[in-house]
């Protein structure tokens, strides 16, 4: 007996003094990560996998395409290499977060990400706490930024884009509206909820709002009733995957109101005979030459696209420029510009540079609000004709 | 052996277990995976051990921890969110004046969300435990549903946020608390599985009519482990709710409900020990190890095929096949950690040797 505390008492003693001895070896929080070694890592936190991954992906594109053009950047006179680490977060809000914790222990000192708002909001305060900027690339919900001092998005919100809707779809003549969204989702529902507001302001009338839940493949019923109500215009924000489920089963209820959604429909892969008409809001237009630096991008990303097979599979088998891929780019210069500014190689600093931001980028300027989100105020309508995207306007919220 | 000698081995134990996270928390900056991996496997290792309860113990086969979890972190976070924070977070459909001015300390809420939990699974206990097996397990899988789309409705906009979920919950105050809830509350659990209670659920899991000839209240015996599983597993969600800082509906699908019956089978159904480490090894697995799987990767100039985004799910999916079909028993069986055990192995080892050392 006495042998046993003897031997227990020797070994809490040896961890003891472990425990003490290393505590000088406890890296410092206050300035985030620390760049080491020359090598400056951004962290690429988006959905590869699940529900949004196919947009996920053409957002990584856009990254990945802008670091094979600005891979190194000079820093007070040394130059540094910069790498990407890529997480995917799977879409989930619950491996958001372990997702943005594997991101900031790898020393990353940027974000760039996510595609969609739920998984960002999630991850937030994962990169506050860590005091690790992260700079959004196209979620729209308003809550990503708000009472985060940490998170920066290049994108409009949905405030921005729900009024923009309602503004084109009363410019067109339509006064009664429904709403399709998804239970559970920020992004749908928070879209809707602008939309409606808007379009009631303007004068119109929403006949019918229903929602549906994530994975639902069958959307007659609640198409049905949308049809009943008399409603000439349909606003369905809702993911790429819902889109080509939905859509078809429009068109074979034979549904002649106008359908109408947000910028997740800018994905080639929705194009389909039932997909003709559909109008929605972007960020971006491949084919709009007023902007030099878009249009070097434009030619620049397709060369990129075609050069690597594998590439062109993950963008969904075509070389049309999305405008996340665009928005990737956009948010990858953002904090490449700010690494130049860097007074400090830490994520701290780097949150300082961002602050400063004024840029002119693929998808406009790029200057941020007290918030962190971008000012912007333009977006662009599209529509679906003849199996391809075709740029309608611009629009501007009333 | 003694029953000294095994106390000064379990306070030994203890002690490593404690040394080690005082440890990790020393050495590690506040960014490290280990953390987040030690902190996600107790908070696992509380809600598994809740299932075990019912499953494991009671043989009452429950699909609807998820469900009990998103009704003690939603309760938790109602009530935790400071007042200030509260017109940002129901930024569009503004807030209840019920629940405008309450902000409750950690503790207490943490026990409010347990209670709210078990009050849930004491209303729906009654008509749902008349069911047996699989109809049970259907109906629970079904409160665990309605719960979620009822949190995302329109009707409970004001307090739930609907889809927008909630944020701005405060999260853990050090890094040890998650750590000394769920020791406290699976140290309950241990309790009440070694008292009278406890036996009475183990012979209700052996056969029901043997334990009612014994004299044993079958209904009320039943709703009282339910009731008990579904208490802990609302600690648990309130624990998730401060681990993960916002919460939606869509944070408790039915998959999270697979998820922690997954480490209950790994750990081994009726094993509270088993349970504890299958949690931690599966969190850290499924989080950390094996996440390299999802990037690409260069030996010398060689690309190893395979690995790419995704492939880490593929991977563990694999993993899981293998545990179910040749350890069906999991790691522990049904049996608990002991130092019987350990000693009888060695022994036994040592014995073999020694009749093997005579017979040359």
């Amino acid at each position: 007996m006495k042998r046993f505390v003897s031997i227990l008492l020797v070994v809490l003693l040896c961890l003891s003094v472990f425990a003490c001895g290393s505590k000088d070896d406890k890296k410092d929080d206050s300035k985030g990560n620390v760049v080491e070694c020359n090598v400056i890592y951004i962290g690429v936190f988006e959905p590869t996998t699940g529900e949004n991954g196919g947009g996920g992906m053409q957002e990584v594109l856009g990254i990945r395409y802008a670091n094979s053009l600005f891979n190194t950047v000079n820093i007070n006179g040394t130059d540094y290499e910069i790498q990407l680490v890529e997480v995917d977060n799977q879409s989930d809000k619950t491996a958001a977060v372990t997702a943005a914790q594997t991101l900031v222990s790898s020393n990353v000192i940027a974000v760039l990400g996510s595609y969609g708002s739920g998984v960002s909001i999630a991850a937030g305060e994962t990169f506050a706490n860590a005091k690790v900027p992260a700079v959004g690339v196209s979620c729209t919900n308003p809550q990503v930024t708000d009472g985060n001092d940490w998170y920066f998005r290049v994108c409009f919100l949905d405030p921005f884009q729900g009024t923009v809707m309602a503004s084109y779809a009363w410019d067109q003549g339509y006064t009664k509206a429904a709403i399709i969204s998804q239970n559970g989702d920020d992004y749908s529902t928070g879209l809707a909820a602008y939309f409606k507001i808007a379009f009631e302001k303007l004068g119109g009338q929403i006949v019918a709002e229903e929602t549906y839940q994530t994975n639902e493949t069958d959307f007659n019923a609640i198409l049905t009733k949308v049809n009943a109500s008399g409603a000439e215009v349909l606003f369905v924000p809702s993911s790429i995957q819902t889109a080509t489920l939905l859509l078809p089963q429009a068109k074979a209820l034979g549904i002649s109101a106008a359908i109408m959604a947000g910028d997740t429909w800018e994905n080639e892969t929705i194009i389909s005979d039932a997909a003709e008409g559909v109008t929605f809001s972007t960020f971006f237009d491949e084919n709009n030459d007023a902007n030099e630096i878009a249009k070097e991008f434009v030619a620049g990303f397709k060369a990129w696209l075609n050069a690597d097979p594998e590439n062109l599979k993950l963008n969904g088998g075509s070389d049309g420029v999305a405008a996340v891929s665009a928005l990737g780019f956009d948010a990858y210069m953002v904090v490449y510009e700010a690494l130049e500014r860097l007074a400090e190689t830490n994520s701290v600093a780097m949150r300082e540079a961002l602050i400063a931001t004024d840029y002119m980028g693929v998808t406009g300027s790029v200057t941020f609000n007290e918030v962190g989100d971008a000012n912007k105020d333009t977006a662009y309508i599209k529509t679906v004709q003849g199996g391809k995207f075709v740029f309608i306007k611009t629009q501007v919220a009333e | 052996m003694k029953k000294q000698t095994k106390l000064m081995l379990n306070l030994l134990l203890a002690g490593l277990a404690i040394a080690l996270l005082v440890t990790v928390d020393m050495t590690t900056k506040s960014t490290s995976m280990l953390r987040t991996v030690l902190q996600m496997g107790s908070i696992y290792a509380l809600v598994a051990v809740s299932m075990n309860l019912l499953n494991g113990f009671t043989g009452l086969f429950s699909l609807g921890q998820a469900g009990f979890m998103a009704v003690g972190a939603y309760t938790f976070a109602i009530i935790t969110i400071p007042v200030n924070a509260k017109g940002g977070v129901y930024y569009l459909y503004g807030v209840n004046d019920a629940i405008k001015n309450i902000a409750l300390p950690v503790i207490p809420a943490m026990i409010i969300a347990g209670m709210v939990a078990a009050l849930f699974a004491f209303l729906i206990g009654a008509p749902v435990l008349k069911l047996k097996s699989d109809y049970f397990a259907i109906a629970t899988m079904g409160f665990s549903e309605i719960v979620r789309m009822l949190i995302a409705s329109s009707g409970l906009v004001t307090i739930t946020n609907g889809s927008f979920g909630l944020k701005k919950i405060p999260g853990f105050t050090s890094f040890y608390s998650p750590f000394i809830v769920s020791a406290v509350c699976i140290g309950l659990i241990v309790l009440i599985i070694n008292s009278s209670y406890g036996r009475a659920f183990k012979a209700i899991r052996e056969d029901e009519i043997a334990a009612e000839a014994m004299g044993i209240n079958l209904a009320r015996t039943k709703i009282l482990a339910f009731v008990i599983s579904s208490f802990f597993a609302g600690i648990g969600g309130a624990l998730l709710a401060q681990y993960l800082g916002a919460i939606t509906s869509t944070t408790f699908p039915v998959k999270l409900t697979y998820d922690i019956l997954l480490i209950v089978v790994i750990g081994g159904m009726g094993s509270v020990t088993g349970s504890i480490i299958s949690s931690f090894l599966v969190i850290a697995s499924k989080e950390w190890w094996l996440r390299f799987l999802d990037q690409e990767h260069y030996i010398g100039s060689f690309r190893v095929p395979l690995l790419k985004s995704g492939f880490r799910m593929v991977v563990f999916s694999v993993v899981l096949m293998v545990v179910v079909l040749f350890f069906r028993r999991g790691i522990m069986g049904n049996n608990e950690f002991s130092w019987d055990r350990i000693a009888a192995r060695f022994a036994g080892r040592k014995k073999t040797s020694e009749t093997e050392a005579e017979s040359k």
